[in-house]
């Protein structure tokens, strides 16, 4: 009680002083006196921009200059958390790096400045404009020797975050993509095929070999049903590993690993909001996840080996 | 075979295999004894039973002593045990019917042979024997058969483990029939 008495107190006191230039003193001395219950009420403005802005994060076609014709593509989840008289915070995250920055705003032409901290080495400057329910921009690394792309273009929509047990992955049914499953092309095992030809000579082909994942990722749901070794038994680790990290997608992770980006990033209802939701975590999703993280490890260790 | 054996090594609830046994493991208070029984004992099985078999003639006490370790070994402790964890096996049925129906022919030919022998008659048990140990030897052959599986077709793991159920010890079997027939003739 006290301390919102004193919040109150100095609230009023200051209202009293600015019209009272005299007694500005005195309400300084107050001011650093309550400095952190202050802080906790300082006015907010523009509440309806909070919230989660989603979508690319490309390397500049530009600015050929720094990235050496290395390319990237990546998505980026920007979150505005609070905007104050001068300050505007969040945090944004790409592929599980999760950094905080501060800026301003410019409400007459909304346009956002914001800054990283920049004690880390991919820290930079985002320049964004707003337009309508769209943030479209762009982001400059601080140091530019220290990034592949220094130079990225931004173009965020505003997303709603809900976490929703229900959400799965659905079968690619889209024209352009042979495979209906999922498959991680990020880890392709190259195997080498001698054979003779019809002139007697041995020639060697390369074919590298994609895991592909099984119909069971989109039936088995680790947020909502209790799993049991019976039911993964027949499942190969790939389908271990979609199944267990769909929950975490689910919460909104943001995946640092290429192997598990590449299956949710297509999905519409995925949002990746935090580097970490290991606390979101329902109690069946902690056991489920626990179940399924020993099948992975089992099939690591034994599925091709000598052994059962 | 002594590598996976020591996996076991000290005995735990969930070491190897028993990551995926925990159905059994927590609501069977009698699964990890049994389980632990045919693991330990088996490997004294496989390492006696091929001193037995290949020094049979020519070093008599070896023999005897390897040969009696291999039949208290099979017949007391892995046969049965062997039995009792192949009612709860991966890989349903299919694999269930092959584990037991090879438990108990494990058993009947390593009995088959032990009466064999105190009839002292000699070719009759080194038959059964043949028998007995080219079931024994469906340890390292399903095993084979599943690196060789894997490798060529990358099925899931259980489609896998209900054939080399089978594929484990059958043609094990034909092949030692066909060597006691050319043998006989």
């Amino acid at each position: 009680m006290k301390s919102i008495n004193l919040i109150f107190a100095s609230l009023f006191l200051s209202v009293v002083v600015i019209s009272c230039k005299k007694e500005e003193k005195l309400n300084n001395q107050v001011k650093s006196d309550s400095v952190t219950s202050k802080k906790e009420v300082e006015q907010e403005f523009h509440k309806e921009l909070y919230g989660i802005y989603s979508g690319d994060f490309n390397t500049k076609p530009t600015s050929s200059e720094y990235n050496n014709g290395i390319e990237e593509y990546k998505k980026i989840s920007v979150k505005i958390k609070r905007i104050t008289k001068d300050s505007i915070y969040g945090y944004s995250v790409v592929n599980g790096n999760q950094r905080p920055f501060r800026g301003i705003l410019n409400e007459n032409t909304m346009d956002f400045i914001l800054d990283e901290p920049g004690n880390d080495k991919s820290d930079g400057r985002f320049q964004l404009k707003m337009k309508k329910d769209s943030l479209i921009g762009d982001w400059i690394a601080f140091n530019k020797t220290s990034v592949k792309s220094p130079e990225k273009i931004v173009k965020l929509t505003r997303k709603e975050f809900v976490y929703n047990p229900n959400f799965m992955l659905s079968k690619d049914t889209s024209e352009d993509s042979d495979y209906d499953n999922p498959v991680d092309w990020n880890d392709g095992k190259a195997k080498k095929n001698t054979y003779v030809n019809s002139d007697g000579e041995t020639e060697v082909s390369e074919l590298t070999f994609y895991r592909s994942a099984s119909d069971n990722v989109f039936k088995i749901n680790a947020s909502k049903q209790k799993l049991t070794e019976k039911d993964l038994k027949n499942l190969r680790k790939l389908d271990l590993q979609i199944i267990r990290n769909t929950v975490f997608a689910r919460h909104g992770y943001s995946f640092k690993k290429e192997t598990y980006r590449q299956f949710f990033e297509n999905a519409d209802w995925y949002v990746p909001v935090s580097n970490n939701v290991d606390a979101d975590l329902s109690p069946l999703e902690k056991e489920n996840v626990a179940l399924l993280a020993r099948f992975e490890k089992y099939a690591e260790d034994h599925y091709d080996t000598f052994g059962r | 075979m002594l590598k996976i054996t020591l996996d076991y090594v000290p005995a735990s609830s969930n070491a190897s295999f028993l990551m995926i046994k925990q159905t059994e493991v927590t609501s069977r208070a009698e699964y990890l004894p049994f389980f632990y029984v045919h693991v330990y004992s088996s490997i004294f099985a496989l390492i006696a039973g091929f001193i037995a078999v290949f020094f049979d003639k020519n070093l008599k006490y070896l023999h005897r002593f390897f040969g009696r370790i291999y039949i208290v070994c099979t017949l007391l402790l892995s046969s049965l045990s062997g039995i009792y964890i192949g009612v709860f096996a991966n890989g349903g049925w299919t694999a269930k019917v092959s584990f037991v129906v090879l438990g108990i022919l494990w058993f009947y030919t390593t009995y088959k042979s032990y009466t064999e022998i105190r009839k002292r008659n000699i070719q009759q048990h080194q038959f059964w024997m043949w028998r007995s140990y080219a079931l024994a030897l469906s340890a390292i052959t399903l095993r084979m058969w599943k690196v060789i599986l894997v490798y060529l077709f990358h099925p899931n793991p259980m489609d896998v483990y209900q054939i080399i159920a089978w594929l484990g010890w059958v043609p094990n079997l034909l092949l030692v029939e066909y060597l006691i027939k050319k043998h006989k003739t």
